[in-house]
């Protein structure tokens, strides 16, 4: 059963302003790192709200981890689809650090345990157990981007939407972030991604779906996206690194990340 | 994106091209006389001339949504409760079972209602026809602080921006599991979650305002060249002398008699 | 010639706080030079751009020991207002930067020289050549809060220029855009460069940094790690360790290419061809 579908889905803001016309996304996906990536409005976030139903769809059908989404309220969707939004400061609230990540599982009414490890768990994995008792507002803005990615995930949830979350990130930051994509697949979770970050997306997602002026232009592995460099140009987008610096070399198949860029060089050798 | 409060609509109407000073007198003055004037007809009368004022502006479409969604409501509310409730109500004009409108009530409530129409129409043709942004450099030229003038002109285009704001917190707490609708309780209790981000964000902006204005010599004190407004005349000096001359004459009129 | 900015024994810590965030900087940076200010999170980057400017201490109030000298004048005897006319500073979110007092993206570049008491032909002129110099003339009667985010930080960046600075101060100008925007910011700034202008621009973006910049400073908890051309820097192992490097060093380290290691794709193309 895939985690995510959506089935001829079209949307409309009030107003009449289109930004997904007929036939309509079709899409599947399943566990795994999923890269979104467009221009600016293209209708990337568009679509990210429509999966926890902040947004519903002038026509067609979203099943999110096997639950219908029309069916279900924003909040029972929580449940589903954790999300981190681009700006932190959209959602900070609480006076500890500890209190804004608990405070999505205990809006879901959880037992004050399982929501206990959860915290705990979730700032364990964002860097942030030395912050616990830290006022958020106390924290630079790429640390409590990291609190707002605690908070996702926290939520247990089988979805995660992380929104542009490398933007002001360091280095370091980066791979702390790379690690954490990975072990949310191990077990099990979809985590979508929109990001302008190829570089990132090299490393950390294995599919990638590209989206063009309201239209999926593409759904497959990375490797095969960024090898056709006039799309991920018409998207707005630059090339990773490694990619830009295997083409230069003539590498072929292109490779896309660190790993494939030093396997291709290594055979050439 | 919404790009201010201003409802400011393009023309090239007298008054468009008057000095904001005129118009914003035009306004006061016309409020005033609206709301000493001693009769219905007197109202009226004040009421038709704003009418014309905005035909001749040509925003007279633009004034119809806001007649059909302020004033009309208002004006059935008062004609309802005065003309049922009004204690001095004498003399039946509709009967209607049990209850009945009377003729003093609703006389009251139709005085009242034009009234307000001449209070909103007089702000709206203000509005319609005057940047609020010339509005403010009028009153810093003479005077305002540079400091009040640009928390005037900047307020109607952050105010939007905080709008957007509120919107994106509402998502973002949605998402995380927050109810907001339903039962009173539970919006009430969705209050703070809902508030306090739109408090602290609004703060850290307002503080990283404050640098980028300082670093672009925002409250430097050297004499600055007047931006061009809109320019005043001789005539429209005398014409705003004359139309808060009306005011006295007006109140000394209604002492002297004027019914 | 006078430097554009020399700092000497800077030490700052923000008020109820005892760590000081600078921790003894000493530098000297010539009229001419891009300077890229880099380092890990909280490093002390952003505080290092707030105290050359002079709001570390009239802003944030703080403890300032040391002294901090722009363009010849000690910071502590000249409001942040007063420094304006020369200096010019860009931040991280092209929303704030908008005085939101103005209707059109020429009055907004205007704001800045008429502040400064300009008269109104000289203002007009400024206000062509900045927009010109940031690429959006075309632009110019549009509504500010109508542009992309990437248009808005180059519409800040024509306010600043409009005021003919002699010392740029950049703290992340491009961490809130996309790559299209990034690139735009980019080429507005070399072109300035080349003009001439001093900038001092702290980013986080290591290969823009290594690609542009004469001069490299790495800092880390508050001091300086390492100091001199991008090359150099970049392939010291301490900042390789704590503030990172362009990718390019870490795939030819990998590879086992000689060091020093490429930190432009150039060199980085001319490397791995070798």
């Amino acid at each position: 059963m895939p985690d995510l579908r959506l089935e001829q889905v079209t949307f409309a803001y009030p107003g009449d302003v289109r930004v997904f016309g007929p036939p309509g996304l079709t899409l599947e996906l399943k566990a795994g790192a999923t890269a979104l990536v467009g221009e600016n409005g293209a209708g990337k976030t568009t679509l990210t709200k429509l999966l926890n139903g902040l947004l519903r769809p002038t026509t067609g059908n979203i099943v999110v981890a096997g639950q219908p989404v029309a069916e279900r309220t924003v909040a029972q969707m929580a449940a589903l689809v954790g999300y981190a939004f681009q700006n932190p400061d959209d959602q900070l609230f609480q006076r500890t650090v500890y209190d804004e990540v608990a405070f999505g599982p205990r809006a879901m009414k959880r037992p004050a345990e399982r929501v206990a490890v959860a915290v705990k768990n979730a700032l364990e994995r964002c860097g942030l157990s030395q912050e616990a008792k830290t006022h958020p507002h106390d924290l630079g803005l790429p640390d409590r981007k990291w609190v707002t990615i605690a908070s996702a995930l926290a939520a247990e949830s089988p979805v995660v939407v992380l929104d542009e979350p490398t933007l002001g990130q360091d280095w370091a930051a980066k791979g702390r972030l790379k690690a954490l994509v990975k072990s949310m697949v191990d077990s099990d979770r979809l985590v979508l991604i929109v990001t302008h970050d190829l570089d990132f997306v090299a490393e950390a997602c294995s599919r990638t779906v590209v989206l063009t002026r309201g239209v999926i232009r593409y759904v497959g592995p990375t490797i095969s996206a960024f090898a056709d460099e006039g799309m991920i140009h018409e998207a707005g987008l630059d090339l990773p690194s490694t990619t830009r610096l295997g083409l230069a070399l003539g590498f072929q198949p292109v490779p896309v990340g660190e790993g494939a860029f030093l396997r291709a060089i290594g055979s050439k050798r | 994106m919404p790009r201010g409060l201003s409802i400011y609509a393009e023309g090239n109407s007298a008054l468009h091209r008057a000095h904001p000073f005129t118009k914003g007198t035009l306004t006061l003055v016309a409020i005033a006389i609206g709301f000493i004037a001693p009769s219905l007809a007197w109202v009226i009368a004040v009421a038709v001339i704003l009418l014309g004022l905005l035909t001749l502006a040509d925003v007279i479409r633009r004034f119809v949504p806001v007649a059909l969604g302020i004033l009309l409501p208002i004006t059935l509310l008062l004609l309802i409760v005065q003309g049922f409730a009004n204690p001095a109500n004498r003399t039946v004009f509709f009967p209607l079972g049990p209850l009945s409108l009377y003729r003093e009530g609703l006389a009251v409530a139709l005085l009242a209602a034009a009234r307000i129409f001449c209070l909103i129409s007089a702000t709206f043709l203000l509005s319609f026809t005057t940047r609020p942004a010339d509005l403010a450099e009028a009153m810093m030229q003479r005077g305002l602080s540079p400091r009040f003038g640009y928390v005037v002109q900047s307020a109607l285009q952050i105010i939007p921006q905080s709008l957007e704001s509120a919107a994106r917190i509402r998502d973002a707490q949605r998402a995380r599991g927050l109810e907001t609708e339903g039962s009173l309780l539970l919006r009430a209790r969705a209050y703070l979650p809902l508030l306090l981000p739109l408090v602290l964000s609004s703060l850290v902006a307002t503080q990283e305002r404050a640098m980028a204005l300082e670093v672009r010599g925002f409250g430097l004190s050297v004499h600055r060249y007047r931006r061009v407004v809109l320019p005043d005349t001789g005539v429209q000096r005398a014409l705003r002398w004359f139309l808060v001359a009306l005011v006295p004459l007006a109140i000394g009129a209604r002492f002297a008699g004027w019914r | 010639m006078t430097a554009a900015l020399t700092m000497r024994g800077v030490r700052y810590r923000y008020p109820d706080t005892t760590d000081y965030v600078l921790d003894g900087i000493d530098i000297v940076v010539q009229p001419g030079e891009w300077l890229g200010v880099v380092g890990a999170t909280n490093a002390g980057k952003s505080t290092f751009c707030y105290a050359a400017m002079g709001l570390a201490t009239e802003f944030f109030h703080g403890r300032l020991i040391g002294e901090i000298e722009v363009l010849g004048t000690e910071v502590r005897r000249q409001t942040v207002i007063e420094r304006s006319t020369r200096v010019g500073m860009l931040f991280q979110n092209p929303f704030t930067q908008v005085s939101g007092a103005r209707e059109r993206v020429d009055d907004e570049v205007a704001f800045g020289p008429e502040n400064h008491g300009l008269e109104p032909a000289l203002v007009k002129a400024r206000v062509a050549e900045a927009l010109q110099q940031v690429g959006l003339s075309e632009l110019r009667d549009r509504h500010p809060l109508d542009l992309s985010g990437g248009q808005l930080q180059r519409l800040a960046l024509a306010s600043l220029l409009a005021m003919h600075p002699e010392l740029l101060l950049l703290d992340e100008p491009t961490s809130q855009l996309d790559p299209g925007g990034t690139k735009e910011l980019f080429e507005a700034l070399s072109r300035l460069h080349a003009a001439g202008v001093t900038i001092v621009m702290v980013e986080q973006k290591l290969e823009a940094v290594a690609e542009l910049c004469d001069r490299v400073v790495a800092l880390a908890q508050g001091r300086i790690l390492a100091d001199g051309t991008p090359a150099r820097v970049f392939n010291d192992a301490a900042v390789q360790q704590q503030v990172g490097a362009p990718i390019y060093v870490r795939l030819a380290e990998s590879v086992g290419l000689p060091s020093p290691w490429p930190t432009t794709f150039e060199t980085a193309v001319r490397a791995f061809n070798a």
